[in-house]
């Protein structure tokens, strides 16, 4: 038995690769029935492991299952539980509390409600990044660009140094440069529209290097996927 | 009223309270309880996402909708997932443990049902894992197509990105060493391999910190639109 | 045995004796290794927290030594309000900095240290610092020079709208790929073919997230005053319910409340890969005339833009992850690079009250500029002629701009 699931756990791999690999020639059944069975099991495991790491593992232990407890005490006169203990917080509430109000939408006269929640979430997003970017953007972008255009620390002579320099310069004027580009005050014309095309390059050759760095990457995977098909599957590559 | 104001006034108080937060210790979590709450919101919200999915799908089957064998799959794949995940269903030699139905060894899946041996992660690892891997090996040949592109476009623009990605994609391979080893030491930089850690330390990090700081004004600009209501059309009033 | 167990507890409290002399330890003439402990203790208060952190520093011992050294680790103890000495932590020895942060601490509880450098079986310990409570600050004065820059940027941005709103003209220039939005709904409507909108894969709680809704609120104005149709599959049912109240305004604004349908807003799935499969489904099978790819995108960026590509579609990309900027690049007609994806709403508004808010960053890009400017020169110019005036310059401005 554990023999014959050994090889259909294989074949089922598979499948699916070959099933996902067929989109490249066109949109077939095979990718469809493919897609049709990564969307509904993936939706599902996904909500399985939302539902025990953060209802149950945050919301349920973290006050849900204890204030139930307690509810039911008091309601049926058994005895309470316990005080709670700092691992209990009833703040958490509120995001329970949230959450179901989220779930009015379902009663369309007053699905209105679930706005709240939204302008919650929007609001919390909002306020948590602006700060944050801003630090970590603006502020430690701007620190670390003033660096020394030339300086001693660079080497001497030409050779040891010309590239140090002109890549201080480099740093420098690209950043200057692209900021430039991102001005949306003034239209990008006379000198300034000169510099905001400097941008542009600077801008370009960024996208060049993430772009050339990725592709490398990109290659290793599809090896990889080969060496499945053609090893652990066929047995073809040992 | 209460269909206007009140979203708007909770955008503006939370938004404000998290602002203020960064800098008064004592509110120095409050980032987190939010992090913790928009969490448990997402639960919630789930079951308006997969009501969605299974609505859709039961729609199709019903209708007869073209295709709708598929929407036949996508349901027992969806509901076989949620079953064996919720109900952590495992079986070890031949033995079948459903704990939460009292079937088989109470203790065989504790914690979660990721453990490695259960039904849900047997299934993550033969039909997630291949699936994502594939999907993400798909990138080896759209890599090659865009690249295929780029060279056609014949402007400046593209040019420069194709030459700083060409400069990068041969200095992290052993040919682009080779091939200008004949550069004398004394000009060094201008072998591959150091043009490509030159282009990574100066152009490139130019670029990134433009647009770094960018998006960092960018987000600052956006969260006060819409922390001070100015930008609302999400919120079901569009006033334009 | 019984005889043994009572010797041994009538010396005990005779044990501790020993090994604080060290004098006696030699005596017994046993192989242990003596060292000195480590002096000048000082335990403060760690600043700008909400009273619950005390901050340890102290000089090694002389026997800890890189080469040949004795000591293995400095031990922290604690004692809370006259208690009992509690190991809080080992330290490591050798490379510093001899410092130790106790956390978790409560405001109204009285706390004394002492740190003892460990050798192999021996331990020697300072004396104890003076008793002391963790103190709560109400304001974070290392966040200063933060504070005020960013009010500066956010008060330029309420200042601009303002302004705007009291009717003062504010230009703003073209931006390229929101000047084909139009062009790009109105070619889907004559092609008579849908228009696919994807957020990004990542939830509610990522601003690109936000600044794709914003997006979507305008562009599905215009789509809704073309009449042409609109889809939009998500991978977060948060998402899905916020696209939906913002297509549903937008059908509604235009006075079309009937052409809505909770069907233009799907969600599929939240794993990555699986949402990318069925909107490359979707792409190929309904042919949308134009794609905007707007919000928070990884490796699959590439995946959609080039199917996108294939298809024929004219694409509108942005997002803020440079790393994914080049695929969109090199694949979409029009890309709205970083801070245009956050600037776009606005832009697409027209209102003046948000073109303001643009206005606003520009003054946060000038304050950038002016910083890095002075700050490589200030630094430059003091490296090389060693002018000390320059130097306290680029110590100010880089105390100004640390974000500790």
């Amino acid at each position: 038995m554990e023999a014959f699931f050994e090889h259909f756990r294989l074949w089922l791999a598979a499948f699916l690769t070959l099933g996902i690999f067929s989109f490249l020639y066109k949109d077939n059944p095979w990718y469809k029935l493919t897609e049709a069975i990564f969307v509904g099991i993936s939706a599902g495991y996904w909500f399985v492991v939302l539902f025990w790491d953060n209802f149950h593992g945050k919301f349920w232990v973290g006050a849900g299952e204890y204030s139930i407890n307690w509810v039911v005490a008091k309601l049926t006169g058994a005895q309470a539980p316990p005080p709670p203990d700092s691992s209990i917080d009833f703040m958490l509430w509120v995001g329970a509390f949230l959450g179901l109000l989220m779930l009015l939408r379902l009663v369309p006269k007053i699905g209105w409600i679930s706005r709240w929640p939204l302008a919650f979430i929007v609001g919390s997003t909002g306020g948590l990044w602006l700060i944050n970017y801003f630090a970590s953007n603006v502020m430690v972008q701007a620190q670390a660009t003033m660096v020394p255009l030339f300086s001693s620390a660079f080497g001497t002579g030409f050779d040891q140094n010309a590239d140090a320099v002109i890549g201080a310069l480099i740093i420098f004027l690209g950043t200057f440069s692209g900021l430039v580009y991102f001005f949306f005050s003034k239209a990008h014309t006379g000198v300034f529209g000169g510099t905001a095309r400097v941008g542009v390059f600077f801008l370009m050759i960024t996208f060049g290097a993430s772009f050339g760095y990725t592709v490398m990457s990109r290659m290793s995977l599809l090896i990889g996927r080969i060496d499945y098909l053609l090893g652990d599957w066929l047995g073809m590559i040992k | 009223m209460f269909k206007r104001r009140i979203p708007l006034f909770i955008l503006a108080f939370v938004g404000t309270l998290l602002i203020v937060s960064v800098f008064i210790p004592p509110m120095e979590n409050l980032g987190e309880d939010f992090t913790l709450f928009f969490d448990i919101i997402a639960v919630f919200a789930f079951f308006l996402g997969g009501g969605n999915l299974v609505r859709i799908h039961f729609g199709k089957l019903r209708r007869r909708k073209k295709d709708w064998g598929f929407s036949i799959v996508t349901l027992v794949a969806f509901f076989f997932m949620l079953t064996i995940g919720l109900l952590k269903v495992s079986s070890v030699g031949g033995v079948w443990n459903i704990p939460l139905l009292g079937i088989g060894d109470p203790a065989a899946i504790a914690a979660s049902p990721t453990t490695e041996g259960s039904w849900f992660q047997e299934t993550f690892n033969y039909v997630i894992n291949p699936l994502q891997s594939t999907m993400y090996a798909l990138l080896a040949f759209f890599v090659a197509s865009a690249s295929y592109r780029a060279f056609r476009a014949k402007n400046r623009e593209a040019t420069l990105l194709l030459l700083a990605a060409f400069i990068i994609l041969l200095g992290r391979t052993p040919f682009g060493m080779e091939l200008t080893r004949w550069v004398p030491e004394s000009f060094s930089v201008l072998q591959i391999p150091n043009m490509a850690i030159w282009i990574m330390n100066s152009p490139n990090l130019a670029g990134q910190r433009a647009i770094l700081i960018g998006i960092g004004l960018g987000v600052v600009s956006m969260s006060l639109r819409l922390i001070l209501g100015i930008e609302r059309s999400y919120l079901g009033e569009d006033r334009g | 045995m019984t005889s043994k167990l009572f010797l041994a507890l009538l010396l005990l409290p005779f044990s501790g004796l020993a090994q604080d002399d060290p004098a006696g330890v030699d005596m017994l003439d046993t192989a242990v290794v003596v060292v000195a402990p480590p002096t000048s203790v000082i335990a403060v208060d760690h600043k700008y927290d909400k009273g619950e952190r005390i901050d340890l520093t102290w000089v090694p011992s002389i026997d800890d030594q890189l080469v040949e050294g004795k000591v293995l680790a400095y031990r922290i103890y604690r004692i809370v309000n006259d208690g009992g000495p509690q190991l809080v932590a080992d330290v490591a020895t050798g490379v510093g900095p001899y410092q130790y942060a106790d956390e978790d601490l409560h405001r109204d509880s009285i706390y004394s240290y002492y740190v003892a450098a460990v050798s192999s079986n021996y331990e020697a310990a300072s004396t104890r610092t003076a008793p002391m409570s963790p103190q709560r600050e109400w304001m974070n004065l290392d966040r200063k020079w933060l504070f005020l820059i960013a009010l500066i940027v956010g008060g330029s941005v309420l200042l601009f709208i303002t302004a705007a709103r009291r009717g003062t003209k504010l230009f703003v220039r073209k931006i390229a790929g929101l000047e084909a939005v139009d062009e790009a709904v109105g070619r889907a409507t004559e092609m008579g073919r849908p228009i696919l909108f994807v957020p990004g894969i990542r939830d509610m709680d990522d601003v690109q997230t936000l600044a794709a809704l914003t997006i979507l609120g305008r562009v599905s104005r215009v789509i809704a005053d073309y009449d042409t149709r609109i889809f939009m599959p998500t991978s977060r049912s948060l998402v899905m319910t916020a696209g939906r109240e913002t297509v549903k305004a937008a059908y509604q604004a235009a006075g079309r409340p009937d052409k809505y349908s909770d069907d233009m807003v799907t969600y599929y799935t939240d794993e990555q890969f699986g949402y990318v499969a069925a909107v490359d489904g979707v792409m190929v099978r309904e042919k949308p005339a134009t794609v905007f790819l707007l919000g928070a995108f990884f490796a699959e960026s590439l995946i959609l833009a080039e199917t996108g590509n294939y298809i024929g579609a004219i694409q509108i990309g942005g997002t803020a992850r440079p790393a994914q900027l080049p695929f969109f690049i090199a694949a979409c007609d029009f890309t709205l690079i970083g801070e245009e994806l956050f600037a776009a709403s606005a832009y697409l508004s027209g209102e003046p009250m948000q073109l303001g808010s643009l206005k606003g960053q520009d003054v946060g890009k000038a304050i950038a500029m002016i910083a890095i400017i002075v700050g490589a020169v200030a630094i430059t110019i003091g490296e090389a002629w060693d002018v000390e005036f320059m130097h306290d310059i680029v110590t100010w401005l880089s105390g100004v701009f640390s974000t500790r």
